[in-house]
């Protein structure tokens, strides 16, 4: 499999079909005298910024955690032994309730949308 | 029998949804200006569409993505953020130019001046996201659409000169004002090839679940559906140039020209469906591009989406539209002009395809994606060609439209 070509930027799907992101980045294990093995998927912006360049990645790093705390100042990884199918879509054996992935999304529920009548 | 119920919801759909204020804006000035002179603008934009649309929903049904998890996954997110920022922008220039639409209609029925109709609008367009679903935006916005139909009526009661109309569908070399000519034909193909109204095509196939059934669906819809509806903007530039012509009317400028246009046809009633299009018209296209960005956001970022879900289940979908709603209405309630506003972001959503369109292009020949139901040659040519035409044209003349200063 050509790992940049059919795995990076698909759509993440959890264990109960949840649209949780996309594969941001993947996370490589380099071995003495073996080729690198892939030991997990990265998501979330601070991957993404790193993707544009070490500056953005700082920036991006130090606001996370300065708005989410220390638990969010590094990207979300989820282990390569929890993906469980590659398609349109990866899904891996993961709940995304037990994960800090949506803590922003519920951040936004539980204060603003969900504060607006017929939420 | 239900794939034929099928297509001509479709069809009916596509109609009520092709007319929003960039078509209507731009076929009235071009027909008031230029008379049929343009008439080939508005034929090259609508072949052009119904290839996009026709490619949109292939890909949506083969591969299951829609094009802006498609581009995101082929070209990667470094380089999906030029068409994503490109289509977010535009995008908000055309939604705020369509809340400036109803609100001029909404001035025209009540006389109070536009720039307070901006953020009741924005709200009640909000409201009917908040609480509607896929399903009932677009059929609702499709059937009350279909009043734009009068202006077909319109044209062909005016008993035009059918020879030349058809002399208008060969380009030529304008006798007068080059340079708004030409200004005026990027508008026309810009209005014509909305890119929220592919990719929002191609959220809809996935929202409905389509499979490679759908592919002879897909292409009666897209290319009747468009056709159909590229003859309505055809029937706005045909009454604009025969009545507001007529009426020594040859440059429109300001919206409160446009009732004239269907009066002399209707009398008192022309008045009424008049503002009825336009408030209709651009009120169901506030709501696709609404949504439209909101998908494009969510898909591009792999959150959860759908119209369908409750707010409280896609949060972040829902926040995205909420917040465009509230900020593209900001320009119109300051009293922007909405009609310079419109001509000006179509100019600029043809200087910005290329963006979208080659990326989606490279997708619909890609075998990894749409297999054995790639594009064929006529299809990607016509595309190019169009496109390229629209791009060139647009980065010569919107400098001249500035300099020129109108």
């Amino acid at each position: 499999m050509d790992l940049l070509r059919d795995l990076l930027d698909k759509q993440v799907l959890d264990r109960k079909q949840v649209k949780i992101g996309k594969v941001d980045g993947l996370v490589a294990e380099l071995r003495q005298g073996k080729p690198p093995r892939v030991v997990a998927v990265e998501l979330g912006s601070i991957t993404l910024a790193r993707r544009l360049g070490s500056r953005p990645g700082r920036l991006m790093a130090w606001l996370a955690a300065r708005f989410g705390g220390e638990r969010h100042a590094e990207p979300h990884r989820i282990a390569w032994n929890k993906v469980r199918n590659i398609g349109v879509d990866v899904e891996v054996d993961v709940d995304v309730r037990r994960t800090g992935i949506f803590d922003w999304q519920d951040w936004l529920r539980d204060r603003v949308i969900g504060r607006i009548p017929g939420a | 029998m239900k794939k034929l119920l099928e297509i001509s919801l479709g069809i009916v759909t596509s109609v009520g949804g092709f007319l929003e204020v960039g078509s209507m804006a731009t076929a009235a000035q071009a027909g008031a200006t230029f008379g049929f002179q343009l008439i080939w603008a508005i034929l090259l934009g609508t072949i052009c569409i119904i290839f996009l649309v026709e490619m949109a929903g292939r890909f949506a049904a083969v591969s299951g993505h829609t094009i802006a998890d498609g581009i995101r996954e082929r070209f990667g997110f470094n380089a999906f953020l030029w068409p994503l920022l490109a289509t977010l922008l535009v995008n908000f220039m055309v939604m705020s130019a369509e809340i400036g639409g109803v609100s001029i209609a909404a001035e025209l029925a009540t006389g109070i001046g536009f720039q307070w109709w901006a953020l009741p609008v924005a709200f009640l367009a909000w409201l009917f996201l908040w609480k509607g679903t896929f399903g009932f935006i677009e059929k609702g916005v499709a059937i009350l659409g279909l009043v734009t139909l009068c202006f077909v009526v319109g044209a062909v009661m005016l008993e035009p000169d059918w020879r030349q109309v058809a002399a208008g569908a060969v380009p030529s070399l304008p006798g007068h004002d080059a340079a708004s000519y030409w200004f005026m034909a990027v508008s026309i193909l810009g209005a014509s090839i909305s890119p929220y109204l592919f990719m929002f095509y191609s959220s809809g196939a996935v929202e409905d679940h389509w499979d490679k059934t759908y592919l002879g669906t897909n292409r009666a819809i897209a290319g009747l559906g468009m056709s159909f509806g590229g003859t309505i903007s055809l029937g706005v530039l045909i009454v604009a140039a025969l009545v507001l012509g007529a009426h020594g009317i040859n440059q429109v400028n300001d919206y409160h020209q446009l009732p004239l246009m269907l009066i002399p046809i209707f009398g008192f009633w022309g008045f009424v469906l008049l503002v009825a299009s336009l408030a209709i018209a651009c009120f169901g296209a506030t709501l696709e591009i609404g949504l439209q960005q909101a998908y494009l956001v969510a898909q591009g970022f792999g959150w959860t989406w759908g119209e369908d879900l409750k707010p409280r289940n896609d949060p972040a979908f829902c926040g995205v539209y909420t917040l465009s709603l509230l900020l593209t209405a900001i320009p119109i309630a300051l009293g922007l002009d909405p009609l310079k506003l419109t001509i000006f972001s179509m100019a600029v959503t043809a200087a910005s395809l290329p963006l979208t369109v080659v990326p989606f292009l490279i997708l619909l020949n890609d075998e990894r994606y749409v297999g054995e139901h790639g594009n064929g040659m006529i299809s990607n040519a016509a595309v190019i060609l169009i496109v390229a035409l629209g791009f060139v044209l647009a980065v010569v003349s919107i400098p001249l439209q500035i300099l020129g200063g109108s």
